[in-house]
């Protein structure tokens, strides 16, 4: 679906405005493409620090070993200047900010790099870019219709557009609970993540209360006001909803090692 | 750093920074220069519900209000943040002080000077 969609609104655009539809796609397409060789190569950025094996040893043998049971080759791993706890992957490099390690003991670090190994096992690192260029597409060709095509053809580009958008919302999600499914299968303690996303949740509330409020307080704040994010077009599921499913993986995990 | 509030009910820096950033603030005029990890094991003993995410938290807004200094340092387990003070304690009151008695010149300049000389007899 996430592809046949931006497929329709190609149909669309060359059925609608005939060579300019061809010649725009052609355009836009290949601004696309040289985009994601450019973004590509410049994704090393300069607060971003290669780790070094004898610094952090703890790190790099456990990466490795989290790859070697992942079946896949280990991958580079950097550390990203910020205090912000975060973590994330592009092809086969895992980046991990230094925020993290003062919010996460070793065991909740190794557990959200197998998250990131799980991304990069399941192609979400090669899959990702294509999804975000082929929304820019989409983007750009219900703009075009919307300015040049008759009103019939504006109605249907637009419902194809939401429905890339809440397509997209649903395919993130989904590669988001299986690199966590990926993660428990291949770490010592499956549920260190869960512990992990648990610390990194507590972090994201106290930080808005802090923010909204002004008074640091031990107690983390409240959850996070839902109202205030559309559930329909989101990425990311909520900590919850992941912490919920990894409860539930573990025990499928444990009865069928029994 | 200059204070947005004081309240007459607490006792030393509290009167000018929230509990927790008082009690990290401190300690670090005693150590100077720590890690959070570090200031979290001291902060534990006296708040044993508190989590390294406070910590980190509040290590990172006193850098933001100017007290705390951050940098990568890199030693032994690899790269980490460091935290060091930016000014000492005495330079730290002698703010307060003044920037408390700039506010009382500005809005209430013959009470506060009246006030003064009679201290001063």
């Amino acid at each position: 679906m996430i592809y046949l969609l931006p497929a329709l609104e190609i149909l669309m655009v060359i059925h609608e405005m005939g060579r300019f539809g061809a010649l725009l796609l052609a355009s836009s397409g290949g601004a696309l493409t040289l985009m994601y060789f450019l973004a590509g190569s410049r994704k090393i950025g300069k607060r971003m620090i290669p780790v070094d094996r004898e610094e952090m040893e703890w790190l790099h043998e456990g990466i490795t070993r989290l790859s070697k049971r992942a079946k896949i080759k280990p991958p580079k791993v950097y550390l990203l200047d910020d205090y912000i706890p975060n973590a994330y992957s592009f092809g086969n490099n895992i980046v991990l900010s230094l925020g993290l390690f003062e919010v996460l003991d070793e065991e909740g670090i190794l557990a959200v790099a197998a998250h990131e190994l799980g991304h990069i096992k399941n192609r979400d690192t090669r899959l990702f870019p294509i999804v975000m260029y082929l929304r820019f597409l989409m983007m750009t060709l219900t703009g075009a219709v919307l300015l040049l095509g008759s009103p019939l053809a504006k109605v249907s580009s637009l419902i194809l557009y939401i429905a890339y958008e809440v397509e997209r919302s649903k395919f993130m999600k989904k590669r988001e609970f299986k690199a966590d499914r990926a993660a428990l299968k291949i770490l010592d303690v499956p549920l260190s993540l869960k512990r992990a996303l648990e610390e990194l949740k507590y972090y994201e509330d106290l930080r808005a209360s802090v923010k909204v409020n002004g008074i640091p307080s031990i107690e983390p704040g409240i959850d996070r006001d839902e109202r205030t994010r559309s559930r329909l077009i989101d990425t990311h599921p909520s900590y919850e909803e992941r912490i919920a499913r990894i409860l539930m993986y573990s025990n499928i995990l444990n009865f069928q090692i029994k | 750093m200059k204070p947005h509030e004081f309240k007459l009910t607490e006792d030393g820096i509290r009167a000018v920074l929230p509990p927790l950033e008082a009690d990290i603030m401190e300690h670090m005029w005693k150590v100077r220069v720590a890690t959070a990890g570090q200031v979290y094991e001291y902060m534990k003993k006296k708040h044993p519900e508190i989590r390294r995410s406070t910590v980190s938290i509040l290590m990172n807004r006193l850098c933001e209000k100017g007290l705390l200094e951050r940098t990568v340092d890199r030693g032994r387990g690899g790269m980490r943040y460091v935290y060091s003070v930016t000014t000492t304690r005495e330079e730290f009151e002698e703010n307060v002080v003044k920037s408390i008695l700039d506010a009382l010149m500005n809005n209430f300049r013959e009470a506060t000077y009246a006030y003064l000389s009679k201290m001063k007899k």
